[in-house]
């Protein structure tokens, strides 16, 4: 059989084979409309299946999960054992013991080799939802914590190292009798405090200072802290607000086991959001005053000394750039909502440190300002980005929590 | 030699099958004898259709960073009949517009049962749908209803709006779940022996008194000590979970038009604009496995339609219906004017009253109106989707919307009175933006004496002029081909055209019509096609718009959209 021959053959064979499966499929062709729709839905048979999310919906139905708290879960955690420890990374791990009841224990580690391990239990809901309880024991080191001195007169080239260890124990109940605006809190603590030279660049505090000259230099102190507060606070969240404002005084006793290094001190506090234009921006302002007392015969150690500068208070200054027995702080802040999630801010902070609360005007601040982004959700705020500026320079902050 | 010749015979049997069967799938005809089809067929048997929800994040997250990115298709609407009207389904029933409903069928709306019996209620467990305080509960009769309550800041507003919203929802045509306002005494409320709720550990524990407080706490409390509440009735069948704004259901044969190319959910983005339907989303849609006619079937619900009217989550959500949760455009305007650059909802004048919430007519407009996220669906809006939902809302009189809006028992008639005002200008400036945005001609007939008639609805609502003339291009066409032959035009300055003299006349033939106007917006014409059923002409066909459009990435028409704002 030649090639021609059988080109022709199976050419015609296609063509017949053709036209039977022509004819064979026009009699199933559907002759109504009814009958097409049928025919879509009968096709569909074979390939049913449940629903399954892909990828992209699991990672984030188990985000969701993760951030109800519903479930045992790790989770990061970015705080550092102290200020000025730079940024720091670690986890924690969540896991309810009851209802409503937790323990996270967590720990982190920063860029200056500062450690920080606890465990923390929280009743959330106590008292028929008017209280709220939690109990901390922990440990942490910072070696590497600036010291510059104490009062505002103090320049940067006077700075110096200290480092610390500190152990502690504490509870602290958090009480609303009337479920809102009221709150008093009251709280026992057990400390001990460990100082010693820390590293560092720049001459260790045991070098330029004696025990004489720096009352708690070198000392290892174990401290029993009480403390009680009590405030109006009529903000949406203490972590995120754009109107309300919070009133309080806490007063703080701590007394040192060797009554050589125990003080009073009691802190006033006001935060007001006064929004404008419906929100669309915030003037948000606080202020905030701290006076330390003598006990009999005893002193305040510097470590302990109310404190100026770093990411929170005065932002444009290095963290505790200044120490002294009382402090006096201002702030405000221009808030913008640019959409649901992200908030910008101009800020003006100013503030000083004293020897006597007769001192505390607001003549001779130290002051900075600056600018910020703020992420946020309707109750906290998990990131914050700051630039500040002062006369010793500018820092950028970068925060998981908010400003005030 | 041998090998390369049966190859190539090879080739040329393929070729020809191929032909062949794509000359057979090509020769169905345009139109079936059933057609307008009035009913899709849920011809097969979704038994097997299990429980599948969407996450809140997950939902959110990909609405507003994925969608914006979305280009929409451009296509016709895919459950469309020949006619471009949406059949009645297991997602819609045709009812306002498609016949007469009186002002009492649309205020009784999606009720058909007897309202609960609040003398005691019997609580089971706790609300897990939407942000509004709530309760699961057993009336005095042992039925169970989903109870939701008044915020404290907005008395009688969440739970009219919910009421409000069924009744205009069902007239639209949704699936509705039938709500009654009624009355929440705590002091005769008990707990079921087995009333548990979901505790933040995720494991359900005994429902408590005072986890019945906690909810009250933040409801309207009435000066009696009693509280209002909406009562939704539990919806029979078996729950499905909530169906979503793209796709199909995997597990449900009958679900075969893709969600996002189904009319009337893409409608509800003009539904929505008008009656405010913020939180348009999944999670407040739900879907049930009910049996009808001997077959299970998927039966789709809007199941919550509260965020409605004036009604937001939360007392100072100030930017909603205005801007989606987050858009990009917004957020670059705000961040490098710091926030100088207004957005209209920090200006706009809301009518004050807590019963109202934020609710506004004056600077609507249903172009630049945002859900709280797009859906998919949302975004495949397009001029003749719209145009058909306008035509639903022309629909609405101001008797009917007033009496729908007096079920919400406003203990203030000037709150009633306020809403009803802007739903009545909200849909004004609907039906002035869709209806003449297409050419609107509707309801073609052609009657024994072969005169063609007409309506023009944005004539017909007062939202256009009448145009100078109608032209009518007139073509005989062959079903079974799809070809046409020209016949002739003829044009009048009125809705009536008389048709050219050779016209066929035999059973079974057809006549396509093109109709437009001597109108530059309305000067592409509606193609509507008659088939002759013994001595009259039936209308089996209208083609408003072609069957794709160019779009743009949605992200950009929201830019645009709002920069025109």
């Amino acid at each position: 059989m030649d090639a021609g021959r059988t080109w022709r053959i199976v050419a015609i064979a296609g063509v017949v084979a053709g036209l039977g499966r022509a004819a064979a499929a026009q009699s199933l062709e559907p002759q109504s409309r009814e009958a097409v729709v049928e025919e879509a839905q009968a096709a569909r048979i074979a390939n049913l299946h449940p629903y399954a999310p892909a990828k992209g919906e699991r990672l984030m139905d188990k985000a969701e999960k993760l951030l109800n708290g519903t479930t045992p879960s790790w989770h990061p955690f970015f705080e550092s054992a102290y200020r000025g420890g730079g940024f720091a990374l670690g986890a924690g791990y969540l896991q309810h013991v009851s209802s409503f009841n937790f323990v996270d224990v967590r720990g982190s580690y920063s860029v200056s080799n500062y450690k920080r391990a606890e465990a923390e239990f929280v009743a959330p809901r106590l008292f028929h939802r008017r209280g709220e309880l939690s109990v901390l024991g922990g440990w942490r080191d910072a070696p590497e914590t600036h010291f510059y001195g104490v009062g505002t007169d103090t320049t940067l080239e006077d700075r110096a190292f200290f480092g610390f260890r500190e152990s502690h124990a504490s509870a602290l109940l958090t009480l609303r009798p009337a479920r809102r605006l009221l709150m008093v809190r009251g709280g026992f603590e057990v400390a001990r405090w460990s100082l010693d030279g820390g590293t560092g660049s720049t001459p260790s505090v045991d070098n330029v200072f004696t025990p004489v000259t720096l009352p708690g230099l070198g000392t290892t102190t174990t401290y029993l802290h009480t403390r009680a507060t009590a405030g109006f606070d009529w903000r949406p969240s203490a972590g995120y607000a754009r109107r309300g404002g919070f009133y309080g005084v806490t007063a703080h006793d701590y007394h040192d086991r060797d009554n050589q290094l125990g003080f009073r001190q009691v802190d006033y506090e006001v935060i007001q959001h006064v929004p404008i234009l419906r929100e669309a921006w915030t003037l948000s302002l606080r202020g905030i005053a701290r006076t330390t007392a003598l006990k009999d015969g005893q002193q305040v150690p510097f470590f302990m000394t109310p404190s100026l500068g770093g990411g929170d208070d005065l932002r444009g200054f290095s963290s505790w750039r200044f120490r002294d027995r009382n402090s006096l702080l201002v702030q405000g802040e221009w808030r913008i909502m640019v959409n649901r999630y992200l908030d910008t801010a101009v800020f003006f902070d100013a503030g000083k440190v004293t020897a006597h609360t007769s001192d505390l005007g607001f003549h001779d601040m130290k002051s900075d300002y600056g600018f910020g982004a703020r992420f946020h959700t309707p109750i906290a705020t998990p990131l914050r980005i700051e630039y500040a500026r002062s006369n010793e320079g500018g820092r950028l902050i970068v925060a998981v929590s908010p400003v005030f | 030699m041998r090998m390369r010749s049966i190859g190539l015979a090879s080739v040329v049997m393929v070729i020809s099958l191929t032909a062949l069967s794509s000359a057979v799938s090509t020769a169905r005809p345009k139109f079936y004898r059933d057609d307008p089809l009035l009913r899709e067929p849920e011809s097969q048997d979704a038994q097997k259709a299990e429980r599948s929800d969407i996450g809140d994040l997950y939902e959110m997250m990909y609405n507003l960073f994925v969608n914006p990115r979305y280009k929409p298709s451009g296509t016709r609407a895919r459950n469309l009949n020949t006619i471009d009207e949406v059949p009645d389904s297991s997602w819609f029933t045709n009812r306002i517009g498609a016949r007469t409903l009186t002002v009492d069928e649309v205020v009784r709306g999606p009720i058909v049962g007897d309202p609960p019996d609040p003398s005691r209620w019997t609580i089971i467990r706790e609300k897990d749908v939407g942000v509004h305080p709530g309760v699961t509960a057993r009336d005095a009769n042992g039925e169970t209803w989903f109870l939701e309550f008044d915020p404290s800041y907005y008395p009688e507003a969440a739970t009219a709006a919910v009421v409000m919203a069924t009744k205009f929802f069902w007239a639209l045509g949704y699936n509705q779940v039938e709500s009654f306002l009624t009355t929440f005494d705590p002091a005769r409320a008990a707990f079921a022996p087995g009333a548990t709720i979901r505790r933040p550990n995720g494991k359900r524990t005994p429902f408590t008194r005072d986890d019945l407080n906690a909810v009250l706490e933040h409801a309207a409390r009435r000066p009696d000590g009693t509280y209002r509440v909406v009562a939704g009735r539990l919806l029979p069948g078996k729950v499905l979970g909530n169906f979503r704004y793209e796709g199909t259901r995997p597990d449900d044969p009958n679900d075969f038009v893709p969600h996002e190319q189904r009319r009337e959910l893409r409608a509800l983005r003009v539904f929505g604009a008008w009656l405010n339907l913020t939180d348009l989303k999944s999670a407040n849609t739900l879907d049930t496995l009910v049996t009808e006619n001997g077959r299970s079937i998927v039966k789709h619900y809007l199941q919550d339609v509260g965020s409605t009217f004036g009604m937001c989550n939360d007392l100072h959500e100030w930017d909603l219906s205005w801007e989606h949760f987050y858009q990009g455009n917004t957020t670059v305007k705000r961040f490098v004017s710091f926030g100088f650059a207004l957005s209209p909802w920090q200006t706009v004048k809301y009518v004050e009253g807590p019963s109202i919430g934020k609710f506004e007519g004056d600077r609507f407009d249903p172009r630049t109106w945002r859900p709280q996220t797009p859906t998919t669906a949302y975004l495949e809006l397009r001029d003749d989707d719209a145009f058909w939902a306008a035509r639903r809302i022309a629909e609405f009189s101001d008797e009917t919307i007033r009496g729908i809006i007096h079920t919400g028992e406003f203990s203030d008639p000037s709150s009633e009175k306020a809403i009803a005002d802007i739903v009545i200008k909200r849909r004004d400036k609907i039906l002035k933006v869709y209806l003449p945005a297409v050419n609107p001609i509707v309801t073609p007939a052609l009657d024994e004496n072969n005169r063609l008639t007409f309506e023009n609805a944005a004539v017909a609502a007062d939202v256009a002029k009448a145009p100078e003339a109608y032209r009518a291009a007139w073509r005989q066409f062959d079903n079974a081909t799809g070809e046409t032959r020209p016949i002739g035009e003829t044009t009048s300055g009125t809705a009536s055209l008389e048709a050219p003299r050779e016209l066929p006349t035999e059973n079974g033939s057809f006549v396509a019509i093109d109709i437009s106007a001597d109108s530059p917006a309305w000067g592409t014409p509606v193609r509507t096609y008659f088939r002759r059923d013994g001595d009259v002409w039936k209308l089996v066909g209208l083609e408003r718009m072609p069957e794709t459009i160019a779009t743009r990435v949605a992200g950009s028409s929201v830019k645009s959209e709002t920069q025109a704002r």
